[in-house]
């Protein structure tokens, strides 16, 4: 609603005000109204009429999962249900949580106001997942989406349920410890059933991004501390490794694994296309989160610290206890944008180790012999480029939102 | 009178500075071991495998071509660097510009008072911002560049300057002077301009008329540079199809086109946001204060608001410049020959892999390192004068 | 309406000599809050009036509708027998006016103090550079601090800016000067100086519109007093009688939270 209706002023003083205010005003309102019709019309021509998109529909299984072995598709629908009913969990609890300290926001809306908040947040991932459903021809994906819903919901209904801070103090670190290793011992699982080097498509660039972004974390932490520190030679080379890295195109350094990771490790290990990309991509996120970090730890006051030596906590406590946890809710938003970054940044990999990722995929369907030569390129792009926008446009979505929160929490 | 404090030694493992010393020794000597295994290792296996760790494969010849550049197969791969990294300067320094002129004008449009403006700019930012900028450049090279633009044989040739095909873009270009000349009437042009702004400056001091020094010691540039071209007898090339390539003018590589439109469109979506967030962090009041001084739209943007923008925008601009100096690595996937396709080709043809890229990531480092320099100097220069 | 109201706006409407300011009728809503409710309020030449109220009341509202930082939703306002409307020179000819000085003084802290006092005479009015320092050195010299011109805002101490902020409006030689709470944001032992300032100005004939919670100033300087609530005009009078008999409670009310 705009505050035209709101004060009950004619839609076309709003027009007026807001299209055609001074002649330069109209003229590009003219113009760059035009254009868009016009782009707008060839866009829908392509998307509804002219596309062939019977390529992504013949080859979406290649595309998204790779050549993952047809008997092994069990231990993905396993996998993933289990990472929904985990996602939910967490959810849950930090919907619990805050609906006990009074912060939740959706604990003050109606149903209907509840719902129409998560198609804004998340009707997006939904429709394309209904899309990619859509263009299935079997039962199987449709059973997996199914149980991950469940799993989802039944995940967050048991969360909000689990009051942490009632659990005696063994009970919750015992949860934490499960909950940490729930998405470690599933990734373990998949890799036991197949290898890492035979992960492709969109899952390559997921999991990649995902382990890319957690791996790097405690080295981040670190040279983080290291760059903040009176130590002479710990702040040395702590900075040496982070201006040298954020120097570094990302490219180069995958290049520079894909020829010569092998000359730096002893010969019995042959590391796989996919470990190679994921050591660079570790090595490479490393330095930018270790900024982030480092300015989360220097958006915390300086009396936190010196309250903190005046309790008479140990330096080592108080990082722990005091400094840390500030600094590290602070840059949560930062490190989402970084995750947004290696996740773009994955593609990468496909094409300087010649990986099957996602975006390789789109190369490869349209060589394939009922496409080639055809110029399908524009069809498998739009498709693969709309993946990556969706999962970013989401992630940076609900990245601001906690901003905003965070923002009104600290105040 | 209270006794004296007996002096108690203390033991050396609780000395602050001893604690401290120690730790940082230890993790040095951990990081130390490491890159010593990584180097022992790197060492044995490159002995065990003949392969050369020093940079004497500079002196061999290339053995490969570079198009669009005059470059012999049989000259040394130090040369092939040498234009390697001038392509890379190329692409970046004519994207940089080009991404700085088109983020600032969506910048701006993003907080226009016309809706229209403002949405299409936050549509474009949105998207562009969340594709990687692998799939656009894809996008750029295989589905604009290589589908979209014709055949050399039907190229399209608007207004019969131009021609434009899948084979590389003509432009008409200066010709028949020689460089040095060419450089001279750029001075005297640049001078022209800035001995013009002056003088308007002065005269807009004196009688407080605007000064207008752009406008003046533009055209005199663009009159300096024609006059001088005609009185050096210079001739205008018009790009023409020849067979099967583009003769005359000067011809723009298709894989340059492509990589440098993706790397434009893309970073000045991140631009754009930047000069959004700059403008929009100036305070509230500084704009009202110049509207009751009742100064204009844009002078109230030109006098008050952008310069106070300019000084929070340096930092991450640099940053942005930056990302696309190392972004344009990219363009080694798609044929364009700067710095790291040809350390990946030559590499390719046998040159000692290490060696060669260490030599692209140490361009790449300093590159970045002088261009933070640059950061940190300009940013001195706008800090604020506080007490 | 009231019957008390009505004769409010007798009063309001009553100015002393010829009037250099009308407001009329005057609305403002933020969304669907009503911010002013029919404002009516004359200032004659030379007139000081003072604008006192609750916070929230819409005193600075009302003089920001005055030069155009807010738009009016209703009514008519005429400076000097310009009327503000959707006409883009009739809003840059009442700015250049009227002056106005913000409670956070809103220097443009790249600037010198002095090229923040001449930028507005050189770029409006286009005046001669040398002429415009000259008028910017008089004026800092009649605000007290030439010392200064060629430092920074920052440099200054926040009684000094202020100073300088009405040396700022003054440079564009307006007819009628706003304040809006220009002693606010200053700490206590600098809200004397700026005072004296603008009682020197109220003292050379200058038109002046002030919103404070100076009441000392108030009683010494004000022509008239108004004092408004909930985005209305309560009560209009001269200091002595709204000081000494106040007639309408909410105005007894806020003098004795106040005083």
């Amino acid at each position: 609603m705009t505050n035209a209706a709101l004060t009950g002023r004619p839609a076309r003083l709003w027009v007026r005000k807001n299209l055609f205010r001074t002649p330069l005003d109209a003229v590009l309102t003219v113009v760059f109204g035009s254009l868009s019709l016009y782009v707008l019309a060839r866009l829908a021509l392509f998307v509804f009429v002219n596309a062939r998109w019977e390529i992504i529909e013949r080859n979406l299984k290649l595309l998204l999962v790779g050549r993952w072995p047809a008997d092994q598709l069990d231990v993905l629908v396993t996998s993933v249900v289990v990472l929904s009913l985990w996602g939910g969990v967490i959810a849950g609890i930090v919907a619990g949580r805050q609906i006990r300290k009074g912060t939740s926001v959706i604990a003050g809306m109606t149903p209907t106001q509840r719902l129409s908040d998560l198609g804004r947040r998340f009707g997006l991932v939904l429709g394309t997942s209904l899309l990619l459903l859509l263009l299935t021809n079997s039962s199987g994906p449709w059973l997996m989406a199914g149980l991950m819903l469940v799993g989802g919901v039944a995940g967050t209904w048991s969360g909000r349920r689990i009051g942490v801070r009632f659990l005696s103090p063994i009970v919750a670190r015992a949860g934490i410890l499960i909950m940490a290793a729930v998405p470690i011992a599933t990734y373990a699982y998949m890799v036991s059933a197949v290898p890492l080097a035979q992960w492709e498509g969109f899952i390559f660039n997921l999991s990649a991004a995902a382990a890319g972004i957690i791996l790097s974390f405690p080295l981040g932490v670190v040279l983080a501390l290291g760059r903040r520190s009176k130590l002479k030679l710990l702040k040395m080379v702590s900075v040496v490794y982070i201006e040298f890295v954020r120097g570094s195109p990302l490219y180069v350094l995958l290049l520079l694994a894909n020829v010569s990771l092998e000359f730096f490790v002893p010969a019995s290990i042959a590391p796989s296309k996919v470990i190679r990309a994921m050591v660079t991509f570790t090595i490479f996120t490393a330095a930018y989160l270790a900024e982030i970090v480092r300015g989360g730890l220097q958006s915390v006051p300086r009396g936190q610290e010196e309250a903190a030596k005046a309790l008479g906590l140990t330096p080592a406590k108080q990082m722990r206890l005091i400094v840390l946890p500030q600094a590290l809710r602070n840059v949560i938003p930062a490190q989402i944008g970084q995750f947004i970054s290696l996740f773009k940044d994955t593609t990468l990999a496909g094409l300087a180790l010649g990986i099957f990722d996602l975006l390789a995929g789109a190369g490869v369907i349209t060589q394939q012999d009922d496409f080639r030569g055809q110029g399908l390129i524009i069809e498998a792009l739009v498709f693969v480029g709309f993946l990556f926008w969706v999962g970013s446009f989401t992630m940076s979505r609900e990245s601001q939102r906690l901003e905003r929160r965070l923002g009104v929490g600290t105040r | 009178m209270t006794p004296p404090i007996p002096k108690s030694r203390t033991p050396f493992y609780r000395n602050v500075r001893f604690i401290s010393w120690s730790f940082q020794l230890v993790v040095f000597a951990v990081v130390a071991a490491f890159v010593y295994w990584l180097f022992g290792n790197y060492q044995r296996n490159t002995a065990s495998s003949g392969i050369p760790t020093n940079f004497t494969f500079l002196g061999s010849p290339a053995s490969f071509d570079i198009p669009g550049a005059d470059f012999e197969p049989t000259e040394s791969v130090r040369n092939a660097y040498v234009i390697g990294v001038l392509n890379t300067l190329r692409v970046s320094i004519v994207g940089i510009i080009l991404a700085t002129i088109l983020g600032i004008l969506i910048g701006i449009g993003r907080l226009s008072k016309n809706w229209l403006v403002r949405k299409l700019s936050t549509i474009y930012v949105e998207v562009l911002r969340n594709l990687p900028l692998l799939v656009i450049i894809t996008f750029t090279f295989l589905g604009v560049v290589l589908q979209v633009l014709p055949r050399i044989e039907d190229s399209w040739t608007p207004l019969g300057i131009m021609v434009v095909s899948n084979r590389g873009i003509g432009v008409p270009w200066y010709s028949g002077t020689s460089g040095l000349s060419l450089i001279v009437v750029f001075f005297v042009g640049v001078i022209g301009w800035w001995l013009l702004a002056r003088w308007r400056h002065l005269v807009a001091d004196r009688t407080g008329q605007p000064a207008r020094a752009f406008w003046f010691g533009g055209v005199f540039f663009l009159a300096a540079l024609v006059v001088g071209w005609i009185v050096l007898g210079g001739r205008i090339i018009l790009p023409m199809v020849d067979g099967k390539r583009i003769a005359g003018g000067i011809r723009v590589d298709p894989s340059y086109f492509a990589v440098l439109i993706a790397l434009v469109i893309y970073t000045a979506s991140h631009i754009a946001e930047i000069v959004r967030g700059s403008i929009q962090a100036v305070p509230v009041g500084q704009g009202e204060a110049a509207s009751a001084l009742a100064l204009s739209g844009f002078q109230r943007m030109w006098n008050v608001v952008l310069p106070q923008a300019m000084r929070i925008a340096i930092p991450p601009l640099g940053n942005q410049y930056l990302n696309l100096i190392k972004n344009s690595s990219l363009g080694a996937g798609f044929a364009y020959f700067e710095l790291t396709q040809v350390t990946q080709v030559t590499v390719g043809n046998g040159s000692p892999a290490v060696p060669a890229f260490t030599l692209a990531l140490t361009f790449y480092v300093v590159l970045s390192l002088i261009t933070s320099a640059f950061v940190n100097v300009a940013n001195r220069r706008f800090k604020l004068v506080e007490r | 309406m009231s019957d008390t109201n009505q004769s409010v706006y007798a009063d309001a409407t009553k100015a002393v000599g010829e009037a250099i300011l009308e407001l009329q009728h005057v609305d403002k809503f933020f969304g669907t809050f009503q911010a002013l409710r029919d404002i009516n309020l004359n200032v004659g030449r030379q007139e000081v009036v003072v604008v006192i109220g609750p916070s929230g009341s819409g005193k600075s509202t009302m003089i920001r509708c005055i030069n155009r930082l807010e738009e009016h939703d209703g009514g008519r306002i005429i400076v000097d027998g310009i009327e503000l409307s959707e006409d883009v020179k009739n809003i840059q000819e009442v700015r250049r006016e009227t002056g106005m000085v913000f409670q956070q003084f809103n220097l443009f802290p790249h600037l010198t103090v002095l090229d923040n006092v001449t930028l507005a005479p050189r770029q409006v009015r286009r005046m001669p550079k040398s002429e415009a320092e000259a008028l910017g050195m008089q004026l800092l010299e009649q605000v007290r601090i030439p010392e200064q011109a060629k430092k920074y805002p920052g440099q200054l101490s926040g009684g000094q800016q202020q100073r300088v902020a009405i040396a700022r409006s003054l440079a564009m030689k307006p007819k009628v000067m706003l304040f809006d709470e220009p002693t606010s944001a200053l700490d206590p032992e600098m809200i004397g100086e700026v005072l004296d300032t603008m009682k020197d100005l109220a003292r050379g004939g200058m038109t002046m519109i002030v919103v404070t919670h100076e009441m000392g100033f108030a009683r010494e300087v004000a022509d008239r007093v108004v004092f408004m609530a909930d985005g209305q005009i309560v009560e209009v009078g001269t200091p002595e009688h709204f000081f000494t008999s106040p007639r309408e409670d909410r105005t007894k009310l806020f003098l004795s939270q106040i005083l």
